[in-house]
């Protein structure tokens, strides 16, 4: 099973939001700010208009005073004066106050000074015309002068406070100017980037919402799944648990439960509670492979027996991984599968191979046993036969020599059948050694093998040019001489026998009795005679063990010979058939796989 | 005059193919002088004795009591002593690992026992016939097996 990895909280979310944080905050110094710079600018103006009023009142004193004084200076009379002294306390709390406003203007403390100087000047002028006034020198020179001094020093007063007057204003217009820059771009700036703000959260819900649906698909396959998988369980008859390697705690499958026999989920998960059901005999080699499963966090392939609630024996497997959930936290998740069927029937199969086994074994041994033990007793009474032939032979009566004769021909038969026999067994022996032949030297050899007969019968053989293949060869030419032999055996007393072999290449398709749709290609070798044939009926017969259409004494043959011959065909994945007509001859047909 | 005769040595446990051995060379009418000893520890014994008449071929059947006729074939190959003398294995079985193995092991020819007299007779004569200097020069898998 795939590792199981759930994302983590997207980092293009986690991303945005922090952009989407650092911005508003961004926002909200800004905003802060400037409400901060739109209150100090307030103040400044309200500053300028506080400078402005205190100056014109100072002017406006500085006349009372004036007035004040042109009136003493009329009159005399002292009731001039009250005005004048009240301005000149007035003068000084404006003084006060715009030292006050002005003190982080330099420019203006300057001015200020300037002008305290000049009405220094006025009000000294004022005392020295009263002074005069007082002493009745009036209407002189220096009367006049002062008088005009006065006027003078007024005038530059007057100067002065439209100066300062003229730099306040000037400040003030800067600083509108400033404010109205400033009052115009930030409500752009932070209003763009509120929309990009906005922006972002809407990507992130998207995002989020895309999210929730895809873990909501999920969920909705991880419960088919679930339930897929505990189908599964039921149906393969296997269970599965896992452990969590950092609380130790266990969880048990419904179907684990249900292997050991008892109702789902009906006792605690523990180690210990799954030990219980665990064979006797199996205990400790489980725990032992439990405490290294434990240290290795791996189980392989572990095979033990479980003893059911109700007393059944089960074999199990068990297999385990260690798997890392999307946290990071790792979990032992494993398997135990009922093996009890596989278990038996291999067991059987085991049993069965062993039989097969001590089977062959025993074939083998009588094969031995008929490869020599036989065949010393089988020769010595053909030895004695011999002896007897030669020395004894005129002693007998005549039906003693008819006995005689049939004891060696019963020798010979048996002594046939024993050699092809051990023909037979030997072709079904392992030892198959295939090599590059000439067949056309292994019919050779097969046709100088049964010279004496071909010469004898004056049979006629005649043969294509077969091809070169990789065969057993030995088995190659015992095949070509049991054909041959056969049809020689098997041939007609009145006529010549004709034996005609015949090759070519074949398509598999194109050939009815190979029956198959393969593409392969084949070797064609095809034996017809003339001989006596057979009955199509006896075709697949004539293939197995011991079967013979005829009578002993008629025609000699042990029933071996073909079936050595389909024997060697199937070692070399080929076919043979047969096909015969009563008193009009034999085919024999074999295919031999064309290897690609 | 001992050179004129073909000294024979078999060893066989069977007591008919020891007779049919005898009465074969008997009949054969060929100047031998035929020993026949019953089983392999027999045979070496014969041979390790002093002054013993070593024969010129010696015919050991495999399938002995005691000790077998491969067997007996390693020890005289093994020791220089025996050097001259011919081995024909003579058995009644000619299965594939009998002749290879008496093949490697070093002897000169293999001889299937035959169910006929006539045709014993016929091998007999030839194999002590036979010029062993030119037989071991040209002997190969094919031609140890004797086929008559």
């Amino acid at each position: 099973m795939p590792k199981i990895r759930i994302k983590k909280f997207p980092v293009i979310i986690r991303i945005l939001f922090a952009i989407a944080v650092i911005i508003m905050v961004f926002i909200a110094s800004i905003t802060f700010k400037h409400i901060g710079d739109l209150s100090d600018s307030y103040d400044l103006v309200t500053n300028t208009y506080k400078v402005n009023l205190e100056l014109e009142q100072i002017i406006s004193h500085l006349k009372d005073a004036e007035t004040g004084n042109r009136g003493y200076t009329i009159t005399k009379d002292s009731i001039y004066l009250t005005p004048f002294i009240q301005a000149r306390e007035k003068v000084n709390n404006s003084f006060v106050i715009l030292k006050k406003l002005t003190k982080e203007n330099e420019v203006q403390q300057k001015n200020l000074k300037q002008l305290y100087l000049y009405i220094n000047k006025r009000f000294v002028n004022f005392s020295k015309t009263q002074l005069m006034v007082e002493r009745n020198q009036i209407r002189n020179k220096a009367f006049f002068d002062t008088f005009k001094e006065g006027k003078v020093c007024m005038d530059e007063i007057r100067t002065q406070v439209n100066k300062m007057i003229a730099i306040e204003n000037k400040l003030l217009v800067e600083r509108e100017n400033i404010n109205n820059n400033y009052i115009k771009t930030t409500p752009n700036f932070i209003y763009l980037l509120l929309i990009f703000t906005l922006g972002l959260i809407a990507m992130a819900y998207y995002k989020v919402n895309t999210d929730f649906n895809k873990i909501k698909h999920k969920n909705n396959q991880l419960s088919i799944f679930q339930e897929l998988s505990s189908q599964a369980e039921i149906v393969s008859k296997s269970g599965s648990w896992f452990r969590d390697l950092e609380t130790q705690n266990y969880h048990f499958s419904d179907n684990l439960y249900r292997l050991l026999g008892e109702e789902p989920q009906s006792f605690e998960a523990t180690n210990e509670n799954f030990m219980n059901y665990i064979h006797p005999e199996d205990v400790e080699f489980v725990r032992g492979e439990g405490d290294r499963m434990r240290e290795s966090n791996r189980l392989d392939d572990l095979q033990y027996r479980l003893i059911t609630k109700q007393g059944e024996v089960k074999y199990v497997r068990a297999f385990g991984r260690v798997m890392q959930d999307s946290s990071g936290n790792e979990k032992f998740i494993g398997t135990i599968t009922d093996i009890t069927v596989e278990h038996e029937s291999f067991h059987s199969l085991e049993e069965k191979n062993q039989e097969l086994e001590r089977n062959n074994k025993e074939l083998s041994a009588f094969n031995y046993v008929a490869s020599h033990d036989l065949q010393e007793p089988l020769r010595k009474i053909q030895t004695f036969i011999s002896r007897l032939e030669d020395k004894e032979q005129e002693h007998f009566s005549d039906t003693g020599k008819q006995y005689f004769e049939r004891i060696k021909s019963a020798a010979s038969r048996m002594r046939l059948l024993i050699d092809d026999l051990l023909q037979f067994s030997r072709t079904n022996k392992a030892e198959k050694v295939f090599e590059v032949s000439n067949l056309n030297d292994l019919l050779e050899n097969a046709k100088q093998d049964v010279a004496e007969i071909i010469n004898e019968k004056k049979a006629e053989i005649t043969s294509d040019v077969l091809p070169t293949l990789e065969v057993i060869p030995f088995q190659m030419q015992q095949l070509f001489l049991n054909l041959i032999g056969n049809s020689l055996k098997y041939s007609k007393k009145t006529e010549i026998p004709v034996i005609k072999i015949t090759y070519q290449k074949v398509k598999a398709t194109d050939e009815k009795e190979l029956n198959t749709n393969s593409r392969d290609q084949f070797h064609k070798i095809t034996f017809i005679d003339n001989g006596i044939g057979f009955e199509q009926e006896y075709a697949e017969r004539i293939f197995t063990l011991f079967s013979r259409l005829h009578e002993k004494d008629e025609y000699s043959g042990t029933g071996i010979g073909l079936s050595i011959c389909k024997k060697i065909i199937e070692n070399h994945k080929g076919y043979i058939f047969a096909l015969g007509k009563p008193n009009v001859g034999a085919v024999f047909t074999i295919y031999l796989p064309i290897q690609v | 005059m001992q050179h004129d005769y073909i000294h024979i040595i078999l060893a066989d446990d069977d007591e008919d193919d020891r007779l049919f051995f005898v009465d074969a060379f008997e009949e054969l009418k060929i100047n031998t002088k035929v020993k026949t000893l019953n089983d392999g520890v027999e045979l070496i014994n014969y041979l390790n004795q002093d002054d013993v008449q070593l024969p010129n071929v010696l015919f050991l059947d495999l399938n002995m009591p005691r000790k077998n006729g491969l067997e007996c074939l390693q020890e005289i190959k093994a020791n220089s002593k025996f050097d001259d003398i011919a081995i024909a294995i003579y058995s009644t079985s000619a299965s594939e690992d009998d002749i290879e193995n008496t093949f490697v092991q070093g002897a000169n020819i293999y001889i299937k026992k035959p169910d006929d007299f006539g045709t014993l007779k016929k091998i007999l004569s030839e194999v002590v016939t036979i010029n062993w200097q030119y037989h071991t020069n040209g002997l190969n898998k094919d031609n140890f097996l004797l086929r008559m």
